[in-house]
């Protein structure tokens, strides 16, 4: 998409990896689990219907500023409606509509779409892309099409191809098969009312001539950064489908296959009150990117890759690219550290942890896992420091709850001894003398804010962290029991702590809701959660929090609301509305 | 909400139909007006409003400024990226001046106010024949991003000059010409900058035959 939204590690990466699982019983609302059924259909629109819910799982609309996108009835290619997506030169912003579909690594995408443009001469742009968004490189975009001074062209190899020259209000049908593993393309374009394709390309190279390019979103929008453009064009009929059927998920809310809350009770299963490794849900976990990917396809060793990680029986031969015999004994090492981990040699765990890190710098995970060896050693201040430094990176996974729950459960396991971490944690809620605890939690917390703690605390800092890391932790780890009335309680202490000192309560109020949403009891955890909205600009997370709460209350119109802030909405022009500001505080407000 | 398309703006699809658009001509600002919102440190936003009046006055205020002012003015016409002749002429004064501050806000300024080709020659002369390696680093990047009023016409030409690039004796101007073609195309065609004289060959190859498709297409 054109915009990164807050939430795309879960959309793109846990949550996507997760769909393809079995599903799981909704948090809320399902009884009983949902099989995903198999289908080679992965979107299609025609805009006619009623069903148009955006969401993270289906498409996002962005009006920003003065371009639109609007359902119109002004030209259709069939049915009685389509999407007409309008920009405004000079408004600082572009319109687009982008749609989402389960990342497709390999087999064959095809494609489908119905454009027609007023004024060609206006700039448009169409791609798809994968989890690199729309950047120039693989996992970027794939395919792209642009009107420029009247033509519409590819890029292809990194090359403006023009195609044809459009001419104004004719319906153009463009096709598409994209070969993911091998990056080349067949497209072919046909004109309304004339019956051989007027556009016939066979195995193009895709946009960046980057094989095994994978895809899982699309985009129309207008220019693409120069604010130039008046374009006004209508699009019908998108269909996109595979080669071979895949698992797709049930919707359990409009625009998502999962609520919230579901992704982080998907995990709860494997916690115990001994430190192990998190579970891999992205190859980018162990910082393997699409090039790192591509070569170990082409080295054949993706299988083994694969196995190794599953746990299955695997040999990794010195055949292959060095990078590739890297990757794989990186990932061998870090599967031996979470045995070793396992069986509580920490120790072992944690030098087999650093020497994966130091073959693969960017794998977040060897670090999580080293966090959780330095845990099970009981090495809290080094833990601490780096904790604090995932806790950035980790900010939108889902995982990051379960590690500080697995971390406090390793504080003390609360199974035989709660009191120490619950006496530790009562007393950063109630002891004014740990204020720097205070000043830190109530923070974003990250290594900058670390180094401005221990700038102004420089005699204790260490324990300001400690103390600091101790609250989160202690909630989650209630909340990992299931305790959620005493993590609400604790939340409630924790926020009023923080508001007599004048410090910003929002993300404990926030965690009051959250607790009082696990306890089913949605009525409080929407009071909470307009509460902290109302404190501060809220997130993407806690608007999504809050349409699910009304998902499940049954308030369909403020669930489509809060989603429809985050995702905005296909409507008619005459139903748009007049402000899409997200500053709302309460449902009041609220567009 | 991170408008990630925005990154292209410097791809290949940027043509001078794309170019920023002037503002409107207004009230040509006074010297004494200009010279205040440069203190103290430059108001790009006020100076924006101003409208392109400001250029030849900025690149007045340029000629009788010393070095430190010069580098604010020159980091100024990035800021803004219009278009203007004497805000060219003025900067390429110091295009090879030893001051590093200065010299690398002129590289990174000229492609930002220009599209004359001596520009895209100076910058890859620097790029290949500076004796500092910073200076050819830095003119490299200028080359991968700051050239954004070039036509398709000059496009082919830049790319033809970094593909020359490749071809250099020295180890790092490889490097820094395949940085800035990665950075204009997405590519690096598998060219290995340290990699043996043949294989570095074939890739040229490579580039060579892109070059040809794209000069094709035009």
């Amino acid at each position: 998409m054109a915009r990164h939204l807050p939430l795309a590690p879960l959309a793109t990466g846990a949550l996507a990896a997760v769909l393809t699982l079995a599903a799981s019983p909704s948090t809320g609302a399902a009884e009983a689990p949902i099989p995903p059924a198999a289908s080679s259909t992965l979107v299609t629109y025609s805009f006619d219907d009623d069903t148009l819910a955006a969401g993270p799982d289906t498409f996002a609309v962005f009006e920003k500023a003065k371009g639109r996108v609007h359902l119109s009835s002004a030209f259709r290619y069939s049915g009685y409606r389509s999407v007409e997506i309008r920009d405004v030169a000079g408004d600082g912003n572009f319109p687009e509509l982008q749609g989402y579909f389960p990342l497709r690594d390999s087999g064959t995408l095809y494609a489908h779409f119905a454009l027609l443009v007023a004024d060609p001469g206006e700039q448009l742009n169409v791609a798809l892309a994968g989890p690199e968004w729309f950047s120039m490189k693989k996992g970027g975009i794939a395919f792209w099409l642009q009107t420029r001074g009247g033509w519409l062209c590819q890029y292809s190899d990194s090359i403006p191809m023009r195609l044809i020259q459009v001419r104004p209000f004719a319906w153009y049908l463009v096709d598409l098969a994209y070969d993911v593993t091998a990056g080349t393309y067949d497209l072919a374009i046909s004109e309304e009312g004339r019956s051989d394709p007027i556009v016939a390309l066979k195995t193009q190279p895709n946009a960046f001539n980057e094989p095994g390019s994978p895809v899982d979103k699309f985009s129309f929008i207008g220019d693409n950064g120069h604010d130039t453009s008046n374009v006004d064009y209508f699009v019908d009929d998108i269909v996109l489908t595979v080669d071979r059927p895949i698992p797709m998920a049930p919707f359990v809310a409009p625009g998502r296959r999962k609520l919230f809350f579901d992704t982080w009770s998907d995990g709860l299963t494997s916690l115990s009150s001994k430190p192990s490794c998190l579970p891999a849900i992205d190859l980018a976990d162990f910082g393997l990117g699409a090039d790192a990917i591509e070569a170990l396809k082409g080295d054949g060793l993706l299988p083994v890759l694969e196995d190794l990680i599953d746990g299955r029986p695997a040999r990794i031969s010195d055949r292959g690219s060095p990078a590739s015999v890297r990757a794989l004994q990186s990932v061998l090492l870090w599967k031996g550290g979470c045995g070793a981990l396992l069986s509580g040699d920490a120790d072992t765990a944690l030098e087999r942890f650093s020497k994966a890190k130091e073959l693969l710098p960017g794998g977040t995970l060897f670090e999580t896992s080293a966090v959780l060896s330095l845990a099970a050693l009981g090495r809290w201040n080094e833990a601490d420091v780096r904790l604090a430094g995932l806790h950035a990176a980790w900010k939108d996974d889902p995982r990051l709850p379960l590690l500080l729950a697995t971390i406090g459960l390793a504080r003390s396991d609360l199974d035989s001894a709660e009191q120490p971490l619950r006496a530790s944690a009562a007393r950063v809620a109630d002891d004014p003398r740990l204020e720097c605890a205070l000043v830190a939690l109530s923070k974003n917390l990250d290594l900058p804010l670390v180094d401005r703690v221990r700038a102004r605390y420089p005699a204790d800092w260490r324990s300001c962290l400690d103390a600091a890391l101790l609250p989160e932790e202690y909630y989650h780890v209630l909340l990992a029991r299931r305790s959620y009335s005493d993590a609400g309680r604790y939340a409630a202490r924790m926020a009023s702590r923080l508001a007599s000192m004048n410090l910003p309560t929002a993300p404990w109020v926030e965690k009051i809701g959250d607790a009082a949403f696990l306890e089913k009891d949605y009525a409080r955890a929407l009071a909470r959660y307009q509460e902290s909205a109302g404190r501060g600009r809220p997130g993407a997370a806690l608007m999504l929090k809050l349409s699910d709460v009304h998902h499940l209350l049954g308030d369909v119109e403020k669930e489509r609301s809060y989603r429809e802030a985050i995702y905005g909405s296909l409507h008619e022009e005459r139903d748009h509305p007049p402000d899409r500001n997200l500053k709302e505080g309460t449902d009041a407000d609220h567009p | 909400m991170t408008r990630v398309w925005y990154i292209l703006a410097g791809s290949l699809f940027l043509s001078v139909s794309a170019a920023p658009a002037l503002v409107p001509a207004a009230q040509p600002p006074g010297e004494s007006q200009v010279a205040a919102l440069l203190l103290p440190s430059p108001n790009v936003d006020a100076l924006r409003a101003l409208g392109p009046g400001v250029l030849p006055v900025l690149a007045s205020l340029y000629e009788r400024s010393d070095e430190t002012r010069r580098t604010s003015i020159a980091w100024t016409l990035y800021s803004l990226g219009w278009r203007s002749e004497e805000a060219k002429r003025v900067l390429m004064r110091d295009v090879h001046t030893d001051d590093t501050n200065l010299r690398l806000q002129v590289q990174w300024a000229l492609g930002r106010v220009s599209n004359d080709p001596d520009v895209v020659e100076t910058l890859v002369d620097n790029m290949r024949n500076d004796g500092n390696p910073l200076f050819r680093d830095k003119a490299a990047c200028a080359l991968a991003n700051d050239q954004i009023h070039l036509t398709e016409d000059q496009k082919l030409r830049l790319y033809q000059r970094l593909i020359d690039a490749l071809s250099d004796e020295r180890l790092q101007v490889r490097e820094i010409a395949l940085k800035a073609l990665q950075i204009q195309t997405g590519q690096t065609k598998n060219f290995d900058p340290a990699g043996p004289l043949q294989a570095r060959e074939a890739a040229l190859q490579e580039w060579t035959r892109w070059l040809d498709t794209y000069r094709s297409h035009l």
